[in-house]
């Protein structure tokens, strides 16, 4: 209940700063008469500084309610579902049934997205070898995880309830399959703020030239102020929406008209006497300095060949293995939560891109690089301590090849599964070289160590300092949480 | 003062106060308020555990009767008339800690406890929450006779605003400035500032009633219900997309056209919700009447292949609810979607009772949004007219009906997604239903009784194939036979003899085969929808061929606007409700019929359909309707409402700050105003309350720093629409064309990106850019930046509310959007071209253009530094006047794109975007 009152109190604090008249009641001296810029420190004096630091930007800095391990998260979502069984979860059976009807104990009264009457079992695509001190089975397409899975949980017992993408995926990062809710970046931003001012505290970057499914809700903030939204950062035009002046400005043009319109907007304040103009002041100012700030942190030009050869990065072109880099050097600078889409996981078998052995390798190719180089690069600069990094899709793929309509499909591919898939964590106080969960000899269903998305979404809070039970948000009568009213933390990946 | 005066003067006093005291003493001591004292304790204290979700040791304090009941123990915990024997409160005062209660919480204060005594000794009466109360003529608090006095008295508003600020100790703040008010009011009645010549004529006319001469010609201009129409569309969660995936196009802007005639027209609000909710049920609809209902389907819809159609049928229907309540009723409902609402008195079965009125309705998230409504265009008018013509010549009133129906919106059809017992079939991507080689379909149950005709709407991609219908079983005769043959372009509709009488009702199973299907796999026929219709009248005429061919050619591919409406299901298709456990669509648990929650109907009257609801909610004696419309215009035009939280008048929403005001208020809009939107807008607009000026003082800032009270105007952040629609007509590039279909004005690229959704966002031709905000496109996964930027929602649910931020995104916005950049360019332009006499005019007329005030020595003085700065930069390289100017029909020179500099800081002031 302790940490629920802290985040009431921010809450009414935001609202106050929001809607209201809140900054004069705390801070009521000589406001007018400070010079720009400092406009607003001095206000520190008066004041709890806590609570005037929420009550004048909604995205400062806060403590986390619980001790926290991660201060970042970088969340790669593999849009589309990556088939687990050609990735992580090794199934010699599987292999042995290769082309044979699927049993009917595993179609009786199941729904699928595409797969119609009986389906033929497929065998892995793939080979496995178990690599590590932790002897983690990995398949032929992880080539450079094989030298980072000493450092992650994998969880291979990972389920969900939607087999339909965009459903899914809102699942995965709202909580609920509709629309309508805040998503995980929202709510940690809400609760925790940022730690750089000049930058947005959540940025979503996405590749593969699609927004997912379920588009921008999933960055969206609900029900919460809009503030708190994903800001999309992209690799092509200006890096954050109008964030370049127009043609012919400089940086001497745009600095006195921002200094005159502060100026001015001071002297409707002495007419006024409305704080929320003391408020667009300091916004514009932040304007001012994110110009500088977003540019430089998105120019992945400056870092060094190694790293480039690391990653697998081409500077000024859109790629995931770019995005990859980008949240390095995000979280580097105090971005709170850093979310990436890679579009194109979607492994249906109906032409060659959807093919486990054509177009899905391709995928795999840069994912592993690139995954892989984040870890050690996290590493080696002393951040994975306190960045969380998790890997995933919004759910699996059959163990069966799909039959869509009744027919077989013209390549090797798989339908969504709902019932078990494999996501896996890292840094933050994450449990290294760990697996966690077992699939029955096919991979259809869990048969321990099962886990859901919102137990994942409990794990995340947790790591942030957060009591996924106790972080609410009122709307439409009731407190509502990232995790409704389910979710259990993963203790046994919790090191 | 002689001395005795003194002592009467303190006797006098003394029996005052002790008259008052005992007073005081005297109400508290004989009466607790159940509302005002007991039910705060309970909600914050008790009902988490003893309440609608959970009833700790059974008890319950949520509703009467259950509060008085036997517990667990055997025994009540409350025992009217008798607290000392209560358990309820011998638990408050329990020394054990496991049994004290609240439950391992904080104990109650003494004062607390005592009001809950009290309570139960005077026989521990409930009542209903305000909110739930009807809402009765209130009495006008006294005018004083200082008032009489004042030079302006104000209106009834006004009275109850004083009451308040007097009892806190505040005054009203004096009338804005005539230029200030002006503005103010334009951009709260039209969304925009005035036409220039309205402008001119309110600032000449020095008279009392030029101030309402001004409001009623405000309310009078189109543009009222444009702007009004903004707030509708975020309650109807209005969008040109479908919402999830692809979020492919959805066109539905005949409804938001509805909505700006009916606002213009002051279409009376119980007639306006009428409409929305059940236009379609009202004898023989109106195409407008039809559009209206157009509001419930906003609802989105799933086209992701794979998709269970029922299920987001389902999410659609539990939308319909919640919207109900939230925008219509001011009333969050949503939570007794899974169990019993934890603070109000809302059963979770009467959930899924009011879902009952929705549940019928024809459309299943099928792809093309079924129902349609079709408007004809040219050549299908005629046709439909001479169609229409031929049918009255017939003497079958029913077949009549069924034809008209089925022309204006293609019902009563059975879509092929209901399908089942496939063979060779399927339902691809989850959308239609293909047939292949030799394939088997089943429909369940439908009625052919007077039917003599199938019409099929369908695709072949091959010829020769046999489509043959039988009743119940395929050992049967065949009913139905036709040939068919590949279809050119797109779907096809046809008509087939029905060749038996088949009466009642029967499962139609179906057959497909073509010779020229060589595999299994290969595709047959596909099927958008079945139609089991009476014969086309008039068979014995010799034109009967001619009529008939017309009439397929217009269902086919009319020339038509189609837009998505609310009907009911036929009979046989009616769908049954059931509670969900826990509001898992897929646990069906007790089935219910249609029914308003029974505190709302105590003679437990029938209410059947969304007609019944309709009377309901517009029925007088409706105690939310008419607040929940009052106080949602209030805090249009004051950026907050007596009650604050729109969405909520339970006893967990906030209290109203001025009930008897908002109960006034709300009397008059149904009563005297007879529903007039445009009535009470004026009524408020024309109070002092709303005239006077913004300034706050230090008083009023330490006294009532949310200014609750209204001792100064609000100042307000103009909406995301306002911003757009004021800098647009700020600079004379507002295109004033109503209606039609949304345009695309600028947007940067990459904003669109859905999956499978090829589509682009295609900027519009000319100044069809320069529309206002209602007109813009609005993709619900990718929305208009700007909009959502200065807090827009997704329009993915309703909207009561927009929180208002502050953010540097906007600042970025208005800086750097070209958008805003061009304007700026047209407005240095626009005061260029008239030649001013000095930079220090030229900046003022600015300035004026853009706040409708003229600016101080000062404001004048920053700005021009800001133009000399700009001018001097440019001067030094002048390829600059090139790159600003970007235009190639502006001539262009330094001191244009000087002043364009100066003019993007304009539109980026603070007075310029916020309400002054």
């Amino acid at each position: 209940m302790k940490s629920n009152n802290i985040h009431q109190e921010a809450y009414r604090h935001n609202l106050s700063y929001n809607t209201r008249r809140h900054f004069l009641r705390e801070c009521r001296t000589g406001m007018g008469m400070l010079a720009l810029g400092s406009l607003l420190d001095g206000c520190n004096f008066f004041s709890n500084a806590e609570n005037e630091l929420l009550a004048k930007n909604p995205l400062a800095a806060k403590p986390s309610p619980l001790l926290g391990k991660a201060k970042s998260v970088i969340f790669l979502h593999m849009a589309g579902a990556p088939s687990q069984l050609e990735m992580f979860d090794y199934k010699p059976e599987l292999q042995k049934m290769d082309g044979m009807d699927c049993p009917d104990s595993f179609i009786q009264g199941k729904k699928f997205a595409f797969i119609r009457g009986v389906p033929k079992l497929l065998g892995p695509q793939a080979s496995f070898k178990q690599y590590g001190e932790s002897g983690i089975w990995l398949s032929n397409h992880m080539q450079h995880f094989q030298s980072v899975v000493d450092e992650v949980s994998l969880l291979k017992a990972v389920s969900t309830d939607q087999f339909n993408h965009a459903p899914a995926q809102l699942l995965m990062h709202c909580g609920t399959p509709r629309l309508g809710r805040p998503s995980m970046g929202s709510w940690v931003t809400y609760g925790l703020g940022s730690e750089n001012s000049n930058l947005p505290g959540f940025v979503v970057l996405t590749s593969g030239g699609r927004n997912p499914d379920a588009g921008k809700s999933v960055w969206g903030s609900g029900f919460l102020p809009s503030v708190y939204q994903g800001v999309q950062c992209r690799s092509e035009g200006d890096p954050v929406l109008f964030l370049k002046d127009p043609n012919g400005y400089d940086r001497d043009l745009r600095k006195s008209s921002i200094e005159t319109i502060n100026k001015v907007n001071e002297l409707s304040y002495e007419e006024y006497k409305d704080p929320e103009i003391l408020s667009r002041i300091s916004q514009y100012e932040m304007a001012f300095k994110m110009q500088i700030a977003v540019p430089d942190v998105m120019n992945i030009s400056d870092e060094p060949a190694y790293i480039h050869e690391l990653y697998g990065t081409k500077p000024g072109k859109e790629s995931f293995a770019n995005n990859v880099l980008l949240a390095r050097k995000l979280v580097e600078k105090g971005v709170r939560f850093v979310q990436l889409f890679d579009w194109g996981w979607d492994s249906h078998g109906t032409d060659p891109g959807t093919a486990l052995d054509q177009g899905f390798v391709e995928k795999c190719r840069e994912n592993d690089q690139a995954v892989s180089a984040l870890l050690i690069d996290l590493k080696q600069r002393g951040l994975l301590d306190e960045t969380l990094v998790v890997w995933g899709g919004e759910f699996g793929r059959t163990p069966m090849q799909e039959n869509r309509d009744g027919k077989q499909n013209s390549f090797k591919g798989r339908d969504h599964h709902s019932d078990a898939f494999c996501m896996w964590m890292a840094g933050a106080g994450i449990k290294k070289g760990f697996t966690y969960g077992e699939t029955d000899p096919i991979g259809y269903n869990p048969i321990e160590g099962k886990v859901t998305v919102h137990d994942i979404q409990a794990t995340i809070l947790q790591q942030l300092g957060f009591d996924h039970t106790a972080f609410t948000y009122p709307f439409q009568g009731r407190n509502f949480r990232l995790t409704d009213v389910f979710g259990k933390v993963i203790d046994p990946i919790i090191s | 003062m002689p001395a005795f005066l003194k002592s009467t003067g303190f006797i006098s006093i003394s029996i005052c106060v002790f008259l008052l005291l005992g007073y005081f003493v005297f109400i508290r001591e004989e009466k607790v308020d159940y509302n005002a004292d007991v039910k705060p304790i309970i909600n914050q204290k008790c009902i988490s555990c003893h309440g609608g979700v959970k009833k700790k040791a059974g008890f319950s304090l949520l509703f009467e009767e259950e509060a008085l009941a036997a517990t667990e123990s055997g025994k009540p915990a409350i025992i009217p008339g008798d607290a000392k024997n209560s358990e309820m409160i011998r638990r408050l005062y329990s020394k054990d800690p496991d049994e004290r209660m609240p439950y391992h919480e904080a104990e109650l204060s003494d004062h607390k406890k005592r009001i809950l005594e009290k309570w139960i000794d005077q026989g521990a009466h409930f009542s209903t929450h305000w909110a739930y109360q009807p809402v009765n003529l209130t009495t006008l608090p006294s005018k004083s006779i200082f008032d009489l006095f004042k030079k302006e008295s104000g209106t009834e508003i006004d009275r109850f605003i004083d009451q308040k600020l007097k009892s806190i100790g505040l005054e009203r703040s004096l009338e804005a400035d005539k230029r200030t008010l002006l503005r103010r009011v334009s951009l709260d009645l039209i969304g925009i500032p005035a036409p220039q010549h309205v402008q001119l004529a309110f600032l000449k006319d020095s008279s009392k009633e030029s101030y309402e001469r001004l409001v009623d010609t405000l309310l009078s201009l189109p543009a009222y219900g444009e702007r009004w129409t903004a707030m509708w569309m975020d309650l109807a969660r209005y969008a040109d997309s479908k919402g999830y995936e692809r979020d492919y196009i959805r066109s539905i802007w005949r409804y938001r056209d509805w909505l700006i005639n009916a606002f213009n027209q002051d279409k009376p609000y119980n007639q306006f919700i009428t409409e929305q909710l059940a236009g379609d049920l009202l004898p023989d609809p109106t195409d407008d009447q039809f559009l209206a209902t157009a509001f419930h389907r906003n609802t989105m819809n799933n086209d992701e292949g794979g998709t269970d159609n029922e299920e987001f049928r389902t999410a659609a229907i539990l939308d319909r609810v919640n919207t109900t309540w939230e925008a219509l009723l001011g009333t969050s409902f949503a939570c007794v979607q899974c169990h019993s609402h934890p603070y109000d008195p809302f059963k979770h079965d009467e959930y899924y009772k009011f879902m009952a009125f929705f549940n019928n309705t024809r459309d299943e998230d099928t792809y093309d949004e079924y129902p349609l409504l079709r408007e004809f265009r040219n050549n299908s008018i005629h046709q439909y007219d001479s169609v229409l013509n031929w049918l009255q010549t017939s003497s079958d009133a029913n077949a009549k009906q069924f034809y008209k129906t089925l022309i204006k919106t293609g019902q009563q059809c059975i879509n092929s997604l209901i399908a089942d017992s496939l063979n060779n079939a399927a339902l691809e991507d989850t959308k239609f239903l293909r047939m292949r080689k030799n394939a088997w379909a089943r429909i369940k149950q439908i009625g052919l009784s007077n039917k003599q005709t199938l019409l099929i709407r369908y695709r072949s991609p091959v010829d020769r194939g046999v489509l043959t219908f039988f009743a119940d079983s395929s050992k049967t005769k065949a009913f139905a036979v036709a040939n068919i043959n590949k279809t050119k372009d797109g779907w096809n509709i046809i008509s087939i003899p029905i060749s038996q009488k088949l009466d009642g009702r029967h499962d139609i199973v179906f057959h497909f085969d073509s010779p020229q299907l060589k595999n299994e796999n290969e595709n047959g026929i596909v099927f958008d929808w079945l139609c089991f219709a009476p014969s086309f009248p008039g068979s014995a005429n010799k034109d009967f061929k001619a009529y008939q061919t017309t009439f397929l050619q217009l269902l086919n591919k009319p020339d038509a606007e189609l837009t998505p409406i609310m009907m009911d299901n036929p009979s046989e298709l009616k769908r049954n409700t059931y509670v969900f456990e826990r509001g898992n669509w897929l646990l069906k648990t007790k089935q219910v019929e249609p029914d308003i929650p029974s505190i709302f109907n105590p003679q437990k009257n029938k209410y059947a359909n969304r007609l019944d609801l309709a009377k309901w909610m517009t029925d007088k004696s409706n105690p939310l309707t008419s607040r929940t419309m009052v106080n949602r215009l209030w805090e249009q035009l004051f950026g907050q409402g007596l009650v604050e939280t729109l969405e909520d008048f339970g006893s967990q929403g906030a209290a109203p700050t001025h009930q008897s005001l908002l109960d006034y208020l709300s009397y008059q809009f149904m009563n005297q105003d007879q529903w007039s939107i445009k009535k009470l807008l004026k009524r408020m607009v024309m109070s002092a309350t709303y005239r006077q000026s913004s300034v706050s003082d230090k008083k009023s800032q330490e006294l009532d720093p949310l200014n609750k009270y209204y001792s100064h105007a609000p100042r307000v952040r103009l909406t995301a629409e306002q911003i757009r629609d004021q800098a647009l007509v700020i600079c004379g590039a507002i295109n004033n064309k109503m209606f039609g279909p949304s345009v695309m004005p600028f947007q940067p690229d990459g904003i669109w990106a859905s999956p499978y959704d090829g589509r682009k966002w295609e900027q519009s031709k000319g100044d069809e850019i320069y529309r206002r905000a209602i007109y813009t496109y609005w993709k619900r996964t990718g929305p208009y930046p700007t909009q959502i930027n200065f807090d827009g929602t997704a329009r993915e649910v309703c909207t009561s509310r927009r929180i208002r931020t502050n953010t540097p995104l906007q600042a970025l916005n208005l800086l750097n959007d070209s958008t805003y950049w061009d304007l700026s360019v047209k407005l240095a332009k626009k005061i260029m071209d008239e030649k001013p006499a000095s930079i220090e005019l030229s900046i003022s007329k600015a300035y004026e253009a853009a706040t409708g005030k003229i600016p101080n020595a000062a404001k004048i003085q920053t700005l021009k530094i800001l133009y000399i700065a700009s001018y001097k930069n440019i001067s030094s390289q002048p390829e600059k006047t090139s790159q600003l100017i970007a235009d190639s029909t502006i001539k262009k020179n330094k001191q244009l794109a000087a002043m364009a500099i100066t003019t993007s800081a304009i539109l980026n002031l603070d007075e310029v975007i916020t309400k002054n």
